[in-house]
């Protein structure tokens, strides 16, 4: 298990870096790209609870660490996410790269909404603030989902090279 | 085996869990915690920064020669302007040295101006922030100012080895005591929203009633000096729209920041020096 949360907290970590600079670049348009949805889906649709679970909230604190928010923010936004996933999880073919897709675009739906709520201030020009995360929202999703295939095959890879393959898990919920 | 309605439970209840476990942990640890996950990222990132920065150097070098001739050339110009200018600063801090001096004034504390490259822009409808190539190796402190050829580019909020972390002035969380060019009337200035496709804009409170600008006839909006972190006179904007506020007795209206405030590559930190304490 320790191994397998190494291994996804090292992918997250990959991620968050190139989002980072694909940030960077797109900051002189005043664009951001949150793919959230990203770090979540993978660990709750193909791993165990506990590793999935551990993963994740590893991935949230990660972001915390370098946005202003209180520490702790994302790491609970993608648990929750991680646990609705993991609850549905069995009525949908997850092993199927579509479906994650999906589930990615979906889950980062949610959560964008909710760090939204939570950050943009309702009495400074809302309706501007609104408009413009929307944007970000709708830019998000489009790089989420050119991304989602990449990185799910990236995890699962990972995963193989390491002596942690899937097959054993991928139909056992807990 | 567990029965149904429990295991689906399960994760919502781990939740629960973690999160009351997480309100118990103390503060410390959380900082420490946080301060270990930023120092694991930050080594890439800034190793990014410098890949960047040699793609920039090669970026240069297929430049020919007739260019750098011609950047040489503007460059030696504006070393000439800059010397004037100096010549005239020394003028004018002697007369108030002088000055002070007479109406036994006590000196304002000075700044040491530290240069940084960007690490990383991050621009959201959430918060705007500019990661930077100098930390605590730097002696660079929280709340620092931090400024570019264009004026304000907002204050430093985490300080970090060997980067620090600065919220610009177009993040809705940051206030600054302003001025109009020329008038000494405090006003207030907040960061408000960042529109895609365009320059980041403010909004500002308590503008005397006679002042009054257009989009056509916009008004500079520098740094008051009050408070003490922001030196004066330092371009935070224009003022392109004011209105009468609700209450009557001020207005209120946008302030346009800079376009290039989304394009830095390079700022300038403003770390105070000391308090000179010794007696005049």
């Amino acid at each position: 298990m320790k191994n397998r949360v190494l291994i996804l907290t090292a992918a997250s970590l990959l991620l968050a870096l190139l989002l980072g600079q694909l940030n960077h670049y797109l900051a002189a348009w005043q664009i951001h790209v949150w793919c959230g949805g990203l770090f979540v889906t993978f660990a709750a649709l193909r791993l165990s609870y506990g590793t999935g679970a551990a993963a994740v909230f590893a991935a949230g604190l990660l972001l915390d660490a370098g946005d202003p928010v209180t520490f702790g923010t994302q790491g609970f936004i993608f648990l929750a996410a991680h646990a609705v996933i993991f609850n549905i999880r069995a009525r949908a073919p997850r092993d199927e790269t579509v479906v994650g897709v999906v589930i990615a675009l979906l889950a980062n739906l949610g959560m964008f909404l909710a760090l939204s709520f939570l950050r943009i201030d309702p009495v400074v020009e809302p309706a501007r603030s609104w408009m413009r995360a929307f944007a970000d929202l709708l830019v998000s999703q489009i790089a989420l989902a050119l991304i989602a295939p990449w990185f799910f095959s990236v995890q699962t890879r990972l995963l193989e090279l390491t002596g942690n393959p899937l097959r054993d898990l991928s139909r056992r919920a807990y | 085996m567990l029965p149904q309605r429990f295991d689906q439970a399960k994760p919502f209840a781990t939740l629960g869990i973690v999160l009351l476990a997480w309100l118990l942990i103390p503060t410390a640890v959380k900082r420490f915690a946080r301060a270990g996950f930023f120092e694991l990222q930050a080594p890439m990132e800034t190793a990014a920064s410098y890949v960047r920065d040699i793609q920039g150097y090669w970026a240069l070098k297929t430049r020919t020669k007739d260019e750098l001739i011609e950047a040489g050339r503007d460059l030696v110009r504006l070393n000439a302007a800059y010397e004037s200018r100096l010549q005239q600063d020394a003028s004018v801090r002697t007369e108030l040295e002088r000055l002070e001096r007479i109406l036994r004034l006590p000196t304002p504390a000075g700044f040491r101006a530290e240069p940084a490259r960007v690490v990383r822009r991050d621009f959201s409808s959430w918060w705007q922030q500019l990661v930077i190539r100098k930390g605590r190796n730097y002696g660079i402190t929280v709340g620092s100012p931090v400024i570019y050829a264009g004026g304000v580019v907002g204050r430093v909020t985490e300080v970090h080895a060997y980067t620090s972390v600065v919220e610009l002035i177009g993040s809705p969380g940051v206030r600054i005591a302003a001025t109009t060019e020329g008038d000494t009337r405090p006003i207030s200035y907040q960061g408000a929203v960042n529109p895609t496709y365009g320059p980041a804009f403010g909004t500002v409170e308590y503008v005397p009633l006679d002042v009054f600008v257009t989009a056509t006839n916009p008004q500079r909006l520098v740094t008051s000096g009050l408070g003490g972190v922001f030196p004066p006179n330092l371009t935070i904007g224009y003022m392109t729209r004011v209105e009468p506020s609700s209450d009557g007795l001020f207005k209120s209206g946008e302030v346009r920041l800079d376009a290039a405030l989304s394009s830095l590559n390079e700022v300038t930190v403003l770390v105070p020096e000391a308090k000179d304490t010794g007696a005049r």
